[in-house]
């Protein structure tokens, strides 16, 4: 099982630096986890628990709950497909019920050369655009049977791949914050103000950037 | 199992209604507590009154005015302020505690008679209390795989749990070892351990006694009995000297587990999973419940294999064995380690026995493991209390109180994280409390007293022992800062160094500090008890110095030693030299225990008789010429002192194995073989025979004792008196300086170790973990060591071949070895007379040349 | 003449019913709810029943019950569930037959026969064993020499009835079920207990 790369963890100790308390660090260390295997292997997670100081139990309770860290090993291509109320109305449930004949396989599991799993999920905040499916996170609106099949086909052959990198990867640049340009260093036990109000202080109100 | 608040003062008085009648009660205080208080019990999960609140289970809603209308708050993170009015009864209260327990049950399975806690159970208990009756749920539970074990003796349902975070809480905010927490949180949270790391920690079986629910059962109990077939009494633990509270629940005369209970000086409910699961031991195979002898003879080759005598047979052999040393040698020629292990009567009758009878001074119930007697016994006592006063210093010189002292680790732990004290550890190597402590400093061994002057005394400002000056000077403002007044945790640091050293440190702070309190961080279970009752070299019982004996010792006493007497390690050699007789092993194993195993060997080959009173056949009592069963714990009532001098009731609750006694009658039957009476008939007898004798003891009757409004137990007097031992500041002791080929061996301890009572305990056996050779990963380089590789360490006594590991902790140019461990003996390294032992290491595959050259980094 | 009166109720006997029976060759028919020696049941799969939670011995006013249990083995269960009954012991010479262990049991392990027709001549025999209350393969309870079991009664060994309402209900009138059993212990469920004709 993969720990985390030399580079991984240098740019983990970067990242770690970022924050007041090295455990704040924790959920961008876990997408840099994410990123290096697909998933969250456990050896990463306890690679991650070593770099922030709390113990492996801390760091799979945390990851545990949020439904796009994986701790399974997943496709090189995750679909959610929406089933949500607007979704579901306007033919999210037929769409599934295609995917999963074209895929051959259920929600929640993954085909059988690794390229994709299948998802069903909940409101993915596109209901305009309804019904509404996503690849690795990546939008596709107003998706037919037939844009289906084509989306398919187009991750197949490669012709997705500047748009659609493999699961694990949220942006292919990393982030990069100039030093100085770090957002409320501030220990939270030492916060006297609100960090809104130290934000909205006049002499730099553009605190951007802190987004990960 | 009494989980009530503790009683409190009230300072700041505020008024609340509460069920219609205006109750005063503490501002700020938890309105679950200030209710429970006032006679009304709320119904609750999740709080402990030991824990911070958290409000999960919602079971203590009740409905609250605080001017803003009545509304429903979780009293338990409700703090009472002025013109309160709690309505506890109401009928929006009722309908809310149905509510939570309908919803608790939706997924709680009903499997009530196969659960362990079935009887037991606050889920059940409140159900029936306060719960609706009948579930309008039909549909399937939830379903987990029943018990998964998440460590050796814990065992979790996850289909039970009703996610209280009781466990959790108490392994994050006690115990400090955060290795369970939820997990899928949302609709199927569930509380579980990171993947094949097990919930290992010392404190485990803490999580089985506060789960509100059958989720986490004790393996070592799973199935054994029911709630209500168990008979409980009220005793202190003796597995080490703290003296947690227990209660001892047996059934069919077989004790089947023990629980904390919460006395608030010392463990707060809290017990260590050694001493909960210790009382396995007592059933164990091999527990000897008649004595075992050689016939008559004398002593042969050990092919003579032990068999069973009688009673009557055995008491004329030892008593034989005893009469024959005092012909040829005198008193001196009897010679007795161990007791510590005994009850305070037992141990005075042991001493009336061996000083007022036999007349000899050779008796020490350490196993020269311990520090000097006189630390303890002539300088003031603090309390566990004291040590964690809030805002205080506190230095600690000693082993690591987790691996010795589990539950005074937990209260000094909570004292530096909750309460702000802080903690100075000047211990062998990083340990336990060294996340906590404001200053940690680990000197090299042999240096301890030169860093504590460094400390005191302020100085140039360079690095001492190894400890670098922002750490010395740290220390030096923190003491600077206490107003004298301070505490002084001191045990025995290492079991390779003198304790001289430790002596040398301790009277320096004495003498720099006016107002300091000795808390002796010493581990056998009644070793304060023993030292005070006279179980030592020059002591009589409440720590009077033989030297100044007063007239009551010799007019009730048949006789008094005629001078000084040897300590354990004096006695060994003097064993080994075939100038004692009789060696009296009090439940003692010093071929294991005592720091020095060849000199142990010698001893036990060298002395002429050896008379073994134990539980058990060991390696040094199967050298015996007779062994005496003796009664263990929950066999037998008495008291016992614990480390603060407190003095606490052990009660009896089974019987003892066979004909096995408790160690008073043995010593009275002994007594009499010999043609003395001592005197003694009844536990309760000794103690008044103690309380009229001992100056410590002066004011402490059975009747007090025995009263409940004392069941934490009565401190004796903890100051000198005058005719008191007395701790004089010792003679610097004097060691080698360092060079660069050797490197000086720290011997610390862990809690599970092959000693004679883990090893009998199911439970514990098997969790002592092999020990490497832990050192500096900065020595790494000098000896061309690699982290996981083979060494050979060699001292001049002898050698080995282990697995080095790197450790931060470990001061530079020293090494650790575990004491006791399965896979080595680290005794066969050590030299007692040594004041710093010094081992070699060389990497077994690497060439000796490479090594030295590179040497002198 | 007094004792003329005394053979006239004799000789007026001679032509009257009999009442007295020919015991033990002759039995009488037994109560239906008749509180005799227990038996321990097995599920119609042959599992035990009893799962060891101690009730019984709880419940018992006696104390004659001893039980303990102890985990299931994994690859040959006694019982469904986590824990058997591996210790079962009712001392005969303190049961007084209240019934009360089959009303605590959970499960419908422990019931009572109608067998009351036991004389042991020691201690030891009066203990019997969890193998001793044991029905057999065919849900039969086990004959010991010292009992006088006769043609047809083994297959009155299940209990006949709970006063109790399952969920404890004294007002409950239904249906009180009987959990499958192997052998002869199976009874048509027993009805409410209301007065009007609601029983059996």
């Amino acid at each position: 099982m993969p720990r985390l790369t030399p580079e991984n963890v240098r740019r983990a100790k970067e990242i770690i630096s970022r924050y007041p308390r090295p455990r704040s660090a924790l959920i961008p260390l876990l997408h840099l986890a994410q990123e290096q295997d697909g998933w969250l292997t456990e050896d990463a997670m306890e690679d991650v628990a070593e770099l922030v100081g709390v113990t492996p139990a801390q760091v799979i309770g945390t990851a545990s709950f949020y439904e796009m860290f994986k701790m399974e090993p997943v496709g090189r291509y995750v679909i959610n497909v929406c089933t949500n109320i607007s979704c579901l109305l306007l033919g999210g449930e037929t769409l599934l019920q295609h995917a999963e004949a074209t895929l051959g396989i259920k929600p929640g599991s993954t085909t059988e050369d690794g390229l994709f799993t299948l998802e069903d999920v909940e409101c993915v905040a596109a209901c305009t655009e309804a019904p509404c499916l996503q690849v690795n996170y990546r939008y596709f609106y107003r998706v037919t049977n037939d844009d289906f099949d084509r989306i398919l086909a187009d991750l197949r052959d490669g012709d997705l791949s500047r748009d659609i990198p493999e699961h694990g990867i949220l942006s292919r640049v990393p982030q990069r914050i100039p030093t100085g340009k770090v957002a409320n260093i501030t220990p939270p036990e030492d916060q006297r103000v609100p960090v809104w109000i130290e934000r909205a202080a006049p002499d730099k109100a553009a605190a951007g950037g802190d987004e990960a | 199992m009494s989980e009530a608040p503790a009683d409190i003062e009230i300072t700041d008085p505020v008024t609340i209604t509460l069920d219609g009648r205006q109750v005063v009660v503490q501002r700020g205080a938890l309105l679950i507590d200030a209710c429970e208080r006032n006679g009304v019990y709320i119904p609750r999960f999740c709080y402990h009154p030991r824990m911070r609140p958290v409000g999960m289970c919602r079971m203590c809603l009740v409905e609250v005015d605080t001017g803003r209308g009545a509304s429903l708050q979780p009293s338990c993170m409700l703090q009472c302020s002025s013109d309160m009015v709690v309505d506890t009864q109401s009928d929006k209260t009722r309908k809310a505690q149905e509510g939570v327990l309908e919803f608790l049950l939706l997924n709680h399975p009903l499997d009530c008679p196969v659960c362990d806690r079935g009887g037991e159970c606050p889920l059940q208990d409140q159900t029936v209390g306060y719960g609706p009756g009948e579930t309008r749920f039909v549909d399937e539970k939830r379903h987990y795989e029943k018990p998964i074990a998440i460590s050796r003796t814990v065992l979790l349902d996850r289909e039970r749990c009703i996610l209280c975070d009781r466990c959790t809480r108490f392994a994050k905010e006690v115990a400090g070892d955060p290795l369970i927490d939820f997990q899928d949180r949302g609709s199927r949270t569930q509380v579980n351990t990171f993947p094949n790391q097990p919930f290992a920690s010392y404190f485990s079986g803490n999580t089985v006694q506060i789960c509100p629910v059958g989720a986490l059962t004790a393996e070592p109990y799973r199935f054994k009995a029911r709630p209500w077939d168990l008979e409980i009494v009220e005793s202190s633990c003796t597995t080490c000297s703290v003296g947690c509270r227990v209660t001892i629940q047996s059934s069919r005369n077989q004790v089947l587990r023990c629980l904390g209970v919460d006395s608030d000086p010392v463990n707060w409910g809290w017990l260590c999973d050694k001493g909960r699961y210790g009382v396995e031991a007592l059933n164990a195979e091999g527990r000897l419940g008649v004595p075992l002898g050689r016939g008559r003879s004398v002593k042969t080759d050990d092919e003579t294999a032990l068999e069973e005598v009688s009673w009557a047979g055995a008491l004329r052999t030892a008593a034989d064995a005893i009469t024959s040393a005092l012909d040829r040698r005198g008193p001196e020629g009897v010679a007795v380690i161990g007791g510590a292990r005994l009850t305070n009567e037992a141990q005075y009758a042991w001493v009336k026995l061996l000083k007022g009878v036999i007349g000899t001074d050779n008796l020490d119930a350490q196993l020269g493991d311990g520090i000097p007697a006189e630390i303890v016994l002539g300088l003031p006592l603090a309390t566990i209390d004291d040590a964690c006063r809030p805002g205080s210093t506190t230095v600690v010189v000693s082993g690591d109180p987790k691996e010795e002292l589990p539950i005074l680790y937990l209260r000094l732990r909570h004292a530096a994280v909750q309460d702000g004290v802080n903690l100075i550890e000047i211990g062998p190597k990083a340990g336990g409390l060294t996340p906590y402590a404001t200053v940690a400093m680990h000197p090299l061994p042999g240096e301890l007293a030169d860093l504590v002057r460094a400390v005191v005394g302020g100085g140039a400002g360079g690095a001492v022992a190894g400890v670098d000056p922002a750490s010395i000077e740290r220390a030096r403002s923190l003491l600077a800062d206490t107003d004298g007044e301070m505490t002084l945790v001191v045990g025995r640091r290492s079991l390779s160094e003198d304790t001289g050293f430790t002596a040398d440190a301790v009277s320096v702070l004495v003498s720099a500090y006016d107002k300091v309190r000795i808390l002796p961080a010493l581990r056998r279970a009644n070793v304060l008890g023993a030292l005070t009752m006279g179980m030592a070299p020059g002591v009589l019982p409440g720590r009077v110095a033989l030297a100044a004996a007063p007239d009551a010792y010799s007019t009730r006493w048949p006789a008094l030693p005629a001078g000084r007497g040897l300590d354990t390690t004096g006695i060994l050699t003097a064993a080994a030299e075939g100038r004692i007789d009789t060696l009296i092993l009090l439940g003692a194993d010093p071929l294991t225990d005592f720091p020095d195993r060849d000199l142990a060997e010698r001893a036990l080959a060298g002395a002429r008789n050896v008379i073994a009173v134990d539980q058990f056949v060991n390696d040094s009592v199967r050298l015996a010429e007779v062994v005496l069963p003796a009664a263990g714990f929950a066999e037998c009532a008495g008291t016992t002192t614990n480390i603060e001098g407190r003095i606490l009731k052990l009660e009896q609750s089974t019987t003892p194995p066979g004909t096995a006694r408790p160690d008073w009658m043995i010593a009275a039957e002994l007594a009499a073989e010999l043609g003395s009476d001592l005197g003694l008939d009844s536990v309760e007898q000794i103690w008044k025979e103690i309380a009229e004798l001992s100056p410590s003891h002066v004011d402490l009757t059975w009747e007090m004792l025995s009263d409940p409004q004392n069941r934490d137990g009565l401190v004796a007097r903890g100051d000198p008196l005058p005719g008191s031992v007395r701790f004089e500041a010792p003679e610097p002791t004097a060691h080698r300086a360092l060079d660069s080929y050797s490197l000086r061996l720290v011997a610390t301890r862990k809690l599970y170790d092959e000693g004679t009572m883990v090893g009998r305990c199911r439970s514990c056996a098997g969790l002592a973990e092999e020990t490497a050779l832990a050192m500096n990963p900065h020595d790494f380089e000098r000896l061309g060591v690699e982290d996981g590789g083979r060494v050979t360490v060699s001292s001049k006594r002898g050698s080995t071949v282990i697995e080095a590991r790197g450790e931060a902790g470990v001061p530079r140019n020293s090494v650790a070895l575990v004491v006791n461990a399965p896979n080595f003996d680290v005794g066969t390294l050590i030299d007692a007379n040594d004041a710093v032992n010094e081992v070699r290491v060389e990497a077994l595959q690497s060439v000796a040349g490479e090594t030295g050259s590179e040497g002198g980094s | 003449m007094g004792y003329l009166d005394g053979f006239r109720v004799t000789f007026k006997k001679l032509f009257e019913q009999r009442v007295t029976q020919q015991y033990p060759a002759e039995k009488q028919e037994k109560p239906v709810r008749l509180h005799g020696r227990h038996v321990l049941n097995r599920y119609e799969d042959g599992m035990e029943k009893c799962i060891g939670c101690e009730l019984c011995a709880g419940v018992c006013p006696a104390k004659c019950i001893y039980v303990r249990g102890k985990d299931n083995p994994v690859d040959d269960p006694v019982s469904p569930g986590e824990r058997y009954g591996f210790v079962y012991e009712i001392n005969y010479l303190r049961c007084i037959h209240c019934d009360l262990c089959v009303e605590a049991c959970p499960t419908e392990a422990i019931t009572e026969s109608k067998l009351f027709e036991f004389s042991f001549t020691n201690r030891y025999d009066a203990i019997y064993t969890r193998d001793e209350l044991l029905v057999d393969g065919d849900g039969r309870p086990r004959q010991l020499p010292w009992e006088d079991w006769r043609e047809g009664e083994d297959e009155w060994t299940s209990g006949w009835m709970r006063a109790t309402s399952p969920s404890g209900d004294v007002a409950f009138e239904n249906t009180v079920a009987w959990s499958g059993e192997l052998g002869h212990g199976i009874r048509p469920p027993e009805q409410g207990q209301r007065a009007d004709g609601g029983g059996e």
